[in-house]
């Protein structure tokens, strides 16, 4: 693939996000701001018990208080499932502690508390299994009926004959990591304001990475046309992997407005947050892989198990995930994955930012370090002669189109003095290394992995841009906008980005699996081009020339080269509409992946991490991060750049801090100061380095960056810590702990 | 519970409301005096998402302060920071330097940032780094956070006229 530096007006350069000068002045809508006109505030009873049986619930002096307007029983949701194994509402069985039981609608959220106190609910407490290990042995109860030995989904992948490249590998090395629960901490708590005053109408305000999903999801508990349910999406504060499904908050909210006839909200207290959150789960890792001595990586063989908590709805993505990463990075002969999800009487897991993946790079990248070690290979050399490279497929076929990766680790280490430092730094000063590959979307998951758009082009020569992904921060929208841009000759800020209601936005399954820039920026570009032909065969006819010779530029239309003859865009579009044909110019695109499963596109990155250990206490610093990301093509850097912070930050977070610490099925420490994130005054210096590999099936050679560089981070502070203590620390987070075990 | 009638001056307008002891000022803003620019957040003075600043500036946590104990009194709220029609040189560094994601911490990230630049406009990375510790934010990793605050101190400085820094040149592309 030639790597031609073209001549953009608006791709890669910085531009500030359309929707910032709200975000900076209070102007911005979350959903939690939204007030509707006798809108009611709901409270919810949770089982206080991992495990029990209930034996009545009383909401007589519930509903007997002022103020209360509904009250949602189980009895009153017994036709409601979330997934295929969870009902709504448990009419008999408590299976985790939070567990939704009641749910009250009143005048204010005080009174709704009051409400929910005066419930009573009689349990008779059983003996929970908190424990994936114990779950899976011959004496544990079995907590659903299909689930035998509490094995909710197992999925196993072979490619090659592991078993004849282990005989003929010179260097073996196995290893177990763990990491452990953990909670996505968005900045805006889950809330969910539902209007299902009007029968069979429902109309909700939430937060979410998919509002199509949500809007299926919601038709299917409520057995109504999916075009009858509308999901409105303003701002959300952050997404994290943690906002891709329904939870039992959105049917719950829409059932007590339903039957109070007013519009209810529903959002999480305090410690609730961590309850509903339900991010990942305590995973067990076995990895093995083998070498030949020349430092060749031929066989991984992994086996993972996954706590998944008392209820599986579309938790068995990350075992579809986690095994497509086993091969990614390294052209090997063979592989073994087994994933499988666990039941246990814990709160119901799903998975934190990274998706699963980086918390199994995690894994691999510490124990494929370990094997570089083991053969007295430096870890950068090791990674650069195994390294996957542009061309390759794997064995389960992905094809890499464009590739990076070894420009990554090359500019990386280069940056970062990596020669001058491993193996010379003083003790207790580490340095490490961490490499990933990321899908640009994940089709597979679903049948299809489409994302549609519309542009309109108005008379002024700007455009409205219809697209159905949400912005959770990513600044995906304004991205949208410079596709277009580019496509029709403007700037990014003569196009009003109109997203975030079912009823208008076309079709996009969402912003989740990285598929945003990939599929909606080619949606995108797709509808911004369809536009510009209906443009170009006017502007053809009022220029003379032939629609192929035609640029689109600094708000014009010209013949390439005689950029004298100039149209203005505004012209081009005032003729095509005043015109006796009349035609009003709106164009349209989508995009889907022409494979039956997987993505065109795969990017790349490396990061290598400094760290210092303190000896004494077994604390972490981090005090540099040197990164890189092969995105393809940046299409807004800076943004490229806060995506590589962000992420950075998250990877640091949940390596070194993150730990939602469970006691009989309890979070102990559900709050924002008890559950620890780094905050500024903790973050190291970050190096930004943007690969750009221009791959040909991305708009304008782009590929995503949304959770690439996470993947890489986690590995590459662990591999420091042991480059700098001399042990691995095999259980995630990093706690003092933890690290000063493995110093003694 | 009785209410008491509290005058609260938010952005220079006094409003005159009746608060019950128990009440935050939070809860005021946002649901008394509908001024939701303000979020609410983990409402236990652990995120920062809620901070306004009051008289003389200073940052406060509006989840833990209690509406009655400011009566008489008057704070600024994210909504009260343009400058006219025009964003303050923290906003403007804030949306230029990409310190704003999803938006939901951002209120309180400027007016933290503010409550430091008010007094100090050349703060030190230790005295950024005091001032942002109360504030939590996923979305940038407060690495173009801190860049923005130097950025804006900057232009406060030049406003000042203590110092002639040119800008870095790594002033976005864009408008806003």
């Amino acid at each position: 693939m030639a790597r031609v530096k073209e001549d953009f007006a608006v791709v890669g350069k910085n531009w500030t996000r359309l929707d910032g000068a709200d975000k900076v002045s209070g102007r911005s809508i979350f959903a939690d701001d939204v007030r509707l006109p006798g809108m009611l505030y709901a409270k919810v009873v949770r089982s206080p018990h991992a495990y029990a049986r209930i034996l009545s619930i009383d909401t007589s002096a519930a509903e007997a208080l002022a103020g209360v307007k509904a009250v949602i029983t189980p009895e009153d949701a017994a036709d409601i499932w979330i997934g295929i194994s969870q009902p709504l509402l448990p009419t008999e069985l408590v299976t985790h502690v939070g567990q939704d039981i009641v749910a009250i609608a009143a005048i204010s959220e005080q009174v709704a508390a009051q409400a929910a106190a005066l419930v009573k609910i009689e349990y008779q407490v059983l003996d929970p299994i908190l424990d994936v290990e114990k779950a899976l042995g011959d004496d544990a109860p079995q907590l659903h009926k299909k689930a035998e030995h509490n094995v909710g989904w197992k999925q196993e992948e072979l490619h090659g004959d592991p078993d004849a490249v282990f005989a003929e590998c010179d260097v073996i090395r196995e290893d177990t990591y763990i990491t452990n629960p953990s909670h996505n901490c968005y900045a805006e708590y889950h809330v969910c304001v539902a209007d299902f005053t009007q029968p069979g109408k429902l109309k909700m305000w939430t937060p979410t990475q998919t509002a199509h999903l949500f809007q299926q999801s919601l038709a299917a508990g409520f057995k109504l046309p999916v075009s009858d349910v509308r999901l409105l999406t303003l701002n959300s504060g952050g997404g994290f992997t943690g906002r891709t499904s329904t939870r039992p908050h959105h049917f719950l909210s829409a059932l007590l407005s339903r039957k109070a006839a007013r519009p209810v909200r529903l959002r999480a207290a305090g410690d609730e947050e961590f309850i509903m959150c339900r991010a990942g789960g305590r995973v067990i890792y076995k990895l093995r892989s083998g070498a030949s001595k020349d430092g060749k990586l031929k066989v991984i063989e992994a086996d993972l198990l996954f706590d998944t908590g008392a209820f599986i709805e579309s938790q068995m993505i990350v075992t579809l995930l986690t095994s497509k990463y086993i091969h990614a990075l390294y052209p090997i002969e063979a592989s073994r994955y087994r994933g499988r999800l666990v039941h246990t009487n814990n709160i119901p897991y799903y998975f934190h930012h990274g998706g699963g993946i980086a918390q199994f790079q995690f894994a691999l990248g510490q124990h494929v370090d370990g094997l570089a070690r083991d053969m007295g290979m430096d870890p950068v050399e090791f990674n650069l002669l195994n390294a996957v490279e542009e061309g390759h497929t794997t064995m389960e076929g992905a094809h890499y189109a464009s590739c990076g990766l070894k420009e990554c680790i090359e500019k990386t280490a280069a940056l970062a003095g990596w020669k001058d430092k491993y193996g010379k730094l003083p003790k207790f000063k580490g340095i490490g290394i961490g490499i990933g590959a990321m899908a640009s979307g994940a089709k597979g998951l679903y049948k299809h992995d489409t994302s549609a758009a519309m542009i309109k082009v108005t008379e002024d020569g700007k455009a409205s841009l219809f697209i159905g992904l949400p912005d959770m921060g990513q600044s995906s929208h304004t991205t949208m906008a410079i596709i277009a841009a580019e496509v029709l000759g403007i700037e990014p800020t003569d196009i009003r980005v109109v997203s975030g209601d079912t009823d208008s936005d076309p079709l996009d399954i969402g912003a989740f699996t990285q598929r945003g820039t990939f599929n909606t920026g080619n949606a995108t570009k797709n509808a911004a081009t369809d536009a510009r032909d209906q443009l170009a065969k006017i502007a053809a006819e009022m220029l003379e020339v032939d629609v192929s010779v035609l640029v689109f530029r600094n708000h014009s239309v010209y013949p390439e080269g005689e950029e004298d003859k100039a149209v203005p865009l505004k012209k081009v579009v005032y003729n095509t509409l005043h015109s006796r044909e009349g035609r009003f110019v709106m164009g349209r695109g989508f995009y889907n992946s022409p494979l039956e499963r997987g993505t065109m596109a795969y990017s790349f990155g490396a990061q290598i991490a400094e760290v210092t250990v303190d000896p004494g206490t077994g604390v972490v610093t981090v005090d540099k991060m040197t990164a890189s990301h092969d995105v393809g093509r940046a299409i807004n850097p800076r943004v490229v750049e806060g995506q590589i912070d962000g992420q950075i930050f998250s990877g640091m977070s949940q390596v070194l801090y993150e730990e939602t610490i469970m006691e009989d099925g309890q979070v102990m420490n559900p709050s924002r100061l008890d559950y620890k994130m780094p905050r500024a005054f903790e973050m190291p210096e970050v190096e930004h380095i943007i690969v750009e590999s221009i791959d040909p099936g991305g708009p304008f050679g782009a590929k995503e960056v949304g959770e690439g560089p996470i993947v890489c981070t986690m590995q590459a502070i662990a591999n420091a810590v042991t480059n700098a203590i001399g042990n691995q620390v095999t259980e995630m987070p990093l706690s003092p702990w933890r690290v000063i075990k493995a110093i003694k | 519970m009785a209410k008491q009638l509290i005058t609260l001056t938010v952005n220079g307008d006094a409003y005159e409301v009746a608060v019950a002891s128990n009440q935050t000022l939070l809860e005021v803003l946002r649901d008394t005096i509908n001024m939701t620019g303000t979020k609410r957040g983990c409402t236990a003075g652990s995120c920062g998402v809620c901070t306004v600043n009051g008289e003389t500036g200073e940052a406060i946590l509006s989840c833990l302060a209690l509406a009655v104990e400011w009566d008489g009194r008057s704070l600024t709220t994210v909504e009260g920071v343009e400058e006219g029609n025009q964003l303050h040189p923290v906003q403007q560094a804030f949306l230029e330097y990409g310190a704003v994601q999803c938006g939901f911490c951002t209120p309180g990230l400027i007016m933290s940032a503010k409550a430091l630049l008010d007094v100090n406009t050349s703060p030190s990375e230790v005295d950024i780094n005091e001032a942002m510790a109360g504030a939590i934010c996923r979305c940038t990793g407060h690495i173009k956070v801190k860049k923005a605050i130097r950025e804006a101190a900057k232009v406060l400085r030049e406003r000042e006229g203590g110092l002639n820094e040119t800008n870095s040149g790594e002033a976005s592309h864009g408008t806003s």
